[in-house]
């Protein structure tokens, strides 16, 4: 089971590069893919689940090159878009049996899956009632079934967990983890928590090109050594947001304690554990610098 | 000042949305149309034997009649999806959430719809223009006259039309497809009623008519004013030419034509008064949900809130699937798109179409029987309106063009669910045919059930809305099976020589285009 993007690259009208000369090579487990808005990182999926073709490059699934054989992945494919829309006069059955029709499935064990698929996202007590009546978290589970239909090999999951409250993401990250030992999962967020908590590899992409591939100790390895914990007063807290790059703070009793990214320590503060957030503000900040350097030349 | 300024961007804002996407081309591209089928005498405006010289205020009322006839019921389907828009894009809950008034809002959307049917109105004016110089036979190029009736008639016209639109997008009934077909009987009602009375119509049938019949009386007393016809097709009727020096634009007769203005702006004011300002809670899923064992609010997920220990299955007991061939599930997929398109039909849907069933299959009478075997073909407009345009409509274009096959296996079940629709809903005639041994109409018949949801579907995938297909069957329908012209008639009830061949060649290349349209939206193959 492999799924090899070669220098693929997307050309949208007006001449924007969403995408440019990307390469990555996935195996089972769950990919978590990072960036800030407007990386690529949806055109990145809307290009693996084919939705759109890519302009440059290939991405081929187990050999299978998707331009010219596109079903060899979408037979294989569970794809959660960030934005979706639902049928409202059906129902969860009604509507979780159409796409089992459309992908494909036999009705016995569709039905099986389906009444299991109602379980799993905790919407068996709800299961009659139109879809027009469910709530933006309730579509979103809809969705998430609506993509483990099939078994697929591959799930692409575009901001899976936006509108679901605390417990149904804890119970989505642990159905990530449990699906991923024989499939290969791709996780795009901005909840790296998320990411923190099921990704066995993570990929970085910045402005439509990949700057790092890598298991997320790797990543927090980079990271270690460059964090710090700052106990200043408020007044000063303006200051520092000004002087380094801080990915958190905390009002306590003592003053502002400051979460900061930097080469060395300022006067007073304390070296702490890099997280993956830390790391990942890490990374970007570098390859901003290292661009711009570049660019500078 | 603040209200006007107001007005203005949300109109302006909106206009612009409108003319910079690649369908306000088509909508210029139709009025162009309009255009060259006057130029070329396709179209033309004859009082019996008479027509007038192509002098400026000729041709200018001539191609004002055209206008409002044709762009009052086109444009209608093409502006009527302004308020529709700011939902889908969720921009509306954004202006809900501003201080703007209902009535700002409606009337705001009113002048946008204006904006756009005023440009196709811009492009027959300018088009008359060029008509007058290269017919040459009435004289020099008289601005005023020439513009006079645009201005006067057609613009009023326009703003009813945008009104209407409004008033239409506002009220639950009449937003969907209902509305649709609704507006083109009540302008079909209208249009006639106005060329039969000779009032002062919107439309400006009556007041041209009253007009130009009056001048043609002082030549030909024996005129009837029941000849007056804008005439559509090759035949051209008129031997003779009388010239007309145009309307007399008295402040009376000016003030009658502003007051469809005024009407106009009252309606876009009414509109307002069922405007839901993007309330979601008195949106579609609330409304289409009503009178539903269970009514669904807008709820949390009491499964998982009650606090108690709820049995689930954890991802990793999921059954296996056993996988299969993909061509045996052809049928199934059949089966599952046509119970998506009758989803939420309530049994009263089924009673009328059980009803005109047996009736186009017993009643004695032919004229009776033919009737009612249109109206049975008439009956699931709206379902076959959805047909290639209910994954733009709802957004599940990504969820269902990702999954294998969707050209070659989802596309064709559509489609043969709606032939699947055609044949129940229509056979009574069929058999009809069949039990009379009439083999050349019932193959015309199929022909026609073939042909309908090919129409459907090239349409839908094309257009992405369910409303151009609304609009141009329903007055197919009107025309072929209702009113019997010959060659339009799809369902074969009118002879027509090469009639079958055609709709089967027809359903082909409406096939091609659906199939080569969806290709194009998948990105992939």
């Amino acid at each position: 089971m492999q799924l090899i993007i070669d220098k693929a690259g997307k050309l949208y009208k007006g001449k924007v590069w969403a995408l440019r000369n990307f390469s990555l090579e996935l195996g089972p487990g769950v990919l978590g893919l990072l960036g800030p808005n407007g990386a690529g990182k949806t055109t990145l999926m809307n290009i693996i689940a084919t939705i759109t073709r890519a302009t440059e490059g290939t991405v081929t699934w187990n050999g299978a090159d998707l331009q010219r054989e596109p079903d060899a992945v979408r037979a294989v494919l569970g794809y959660l878009p960030q934005d979706f829309g639902v049928y409202p006069n059906l129902n969860a059955v009604e509507f979780l049996e159409y796409f089992a029709a459309v992908k494909g499935l036999d009705a016995a064990s569709a039905r099986r899956r389906i009444d299991e698929l109602l379980q799993l996202v905790n919407l068996a007590d709800v299961r009659k009632r139109p879809l027009g009546g469910y709530s933006g978290g309730m579509r979103q589970r809809i969705g998430i079934a609506q993509a483990l239909l099939n078994d697929p090999q591959l799930l692409i999951v575009d901001e899976p967990t936006a509108g679901l409250d605390p417990e149904e993401r804890v119970r989505f990250r642990n159905l990530l983890s449990d699906l991923s030992g024989d499939r290969i999962v791709i996780l795009s967020t901005h909840i790296v928590s998320d990411v923190e908590a099921t990704a066995t590899e993570i990929a970085l992409i910045s402005s439509g090109t990949l700057v790092t591939h890598a298991p997320p100790e790797e990543l927090l390895r980079a990271a270690e050594g460059r964090v710090w914990e700052w106990v200043i007063p408020s007044a000063e807290l303006s200051a520092a947001k000004q002087r380094y790059l801080i990915s958190g703070t905390v009002r306590r009793a003592d003053g502002v304690h400051v979460r900061l990214l930097a080469e060395s320590a300022p006067a007073g503060a304390v070296p702490v554990a890099a997280t993956l957030e830390d790391a990942y503000l890490h990374c970007l900040s570098t390859h901003r610098a290292q661009r711009a350097e570049a660019s500078a030349r | 000042m603040t209200r006007g300024r107001a007005l203005y961007h949300l109109a302006r804002a909106d206009f612009l949305e409108r003319v910079r996407r690649y369908s306000f081309l088509l909508t210029l591209a139709f009025a162009a149309g309009l255009a060259f089928l006057t130029y070329s005498g396709t179209i033309s405006l004859e009082l019996g034997e008479y027509r007038g010289v192509y002098n400026s205020a000729w041709v200018g009322s001539m191609m004002t009649l055209v206008s409002t006839t044709f762009i009052t019921l086109a444009g209608f389907y093409m502006v009527k999806n302004t308020i529709q828009r700011d939902a889908q894009t969720r921009v509306g809950l954004v202006l809900a959430t501003t201080p703007m008034s209902k009535s700002l809002y409606t009337l705001g959307k009113a002048l946008s719809n204006f904006a756009v049917l005023a440009a196709m109105v811009a492009v027959l004016a300018g088009a008359a223009a060029i008509l007058q110089l290269v017919r040459a036979e009435g004289g020099g190029l008289e601005p005023a006259k020439l513009l006079a009736p645009f201005v006067w008639v057609a613009l009023p016209a326009m703003a009813m039309t945008a009104a209407i639109a409004v008033l239409f997008e506002t009220l639950p009934l009449l937003r969907g497809g209902a509305g649709n077909v609704i507006y083109f009987f009540a302008w079909a009602a209208y249009v006639g009623l106005s060329g039969a009375t000779g009032v002062n119509d919107y439309l400006g049938l009556g007041f041209f008519m009253r007009n130009m019949t009056g001048a043609l009386k002082l030549i030909d007393p024996s005129h009837r004013e029941d000849q007056f016809t804008l005439q559509a097709g090759p035949t051209v009727h008129a031997t003779k030419t009388f010239l007309w020096n145009g309307v007399d634009w008295t402040p009376q007769v000016l003030l009658g034509r502003l007051q469809w203005v005024a009407i106009a702006m009252g309606i876009a004011w009414l509109a307002a008064l069922f405007f839901h300002r993007f309330d979601p809670a008195r949106g579609r899923a609330r409304w289409a949900a009503r009178g539903k064992k269970e009514a669904p609010e807008p709820e949390e997920d009491r499964a998982g809130a009650n606090g108690a220990p709820v049995a689930r299955a954890a991802a990793g007991q999921l059954t296996p699937l056993v996988r299969t061939a993909h061509g045996s599930r052809f049928a199934r997929l059949v089966v599952s798109e046509l119970r998506l398109m009758l989803k939420g039909r309530g049994w009263w849907w089924y009673l009328v179409a059980a009803g005109l069933f047996a009736a186009s299959l017993a009643v004695p009478d032919v004229q009776a029987r033919q009737a009612v075997a249109a109206c049975a073909w008439l009956w699931p407009v709206l379902i076959w309106s959805q047909m290639g345009a209910r994954e733009a409509r709802y957004d599940t274009g990504k969820l269902v063009f990702s999954c294998a096959h969707a050209l070659d296996r989802q596309l064709p079940a559509v489609w043969a669910a709606g032939v699947v629709l055609a044949v129940s809903t229509g056979g009574g005639l069929g058999i009809r045919s069949l039990m009379g041994g009439d083999w050349l109409g019932f193959s015309a018949w199929l022909a026609g059930a073939l042909f309908v949801p090919s129409f459907a579907l090239a349409l839908g995938v094309w257009s992405g809305s369910s409303r151009l297909f609304e609009a141009l069957y329903t007055l197919w329908w009107y025309a072929g099976p209702m009113n019997h012209v010959p060659g339009l008639d799809f369902m074969g009830m009118t002879p027509a020589r090469f009639a079958t061949v055609f709709y089967v060649l027809a359903t082909l290349a409406l096939w091609i285009a659906a199939y080569v349209g969806r290709r194009g939206k998948l990105g992939y193959a």
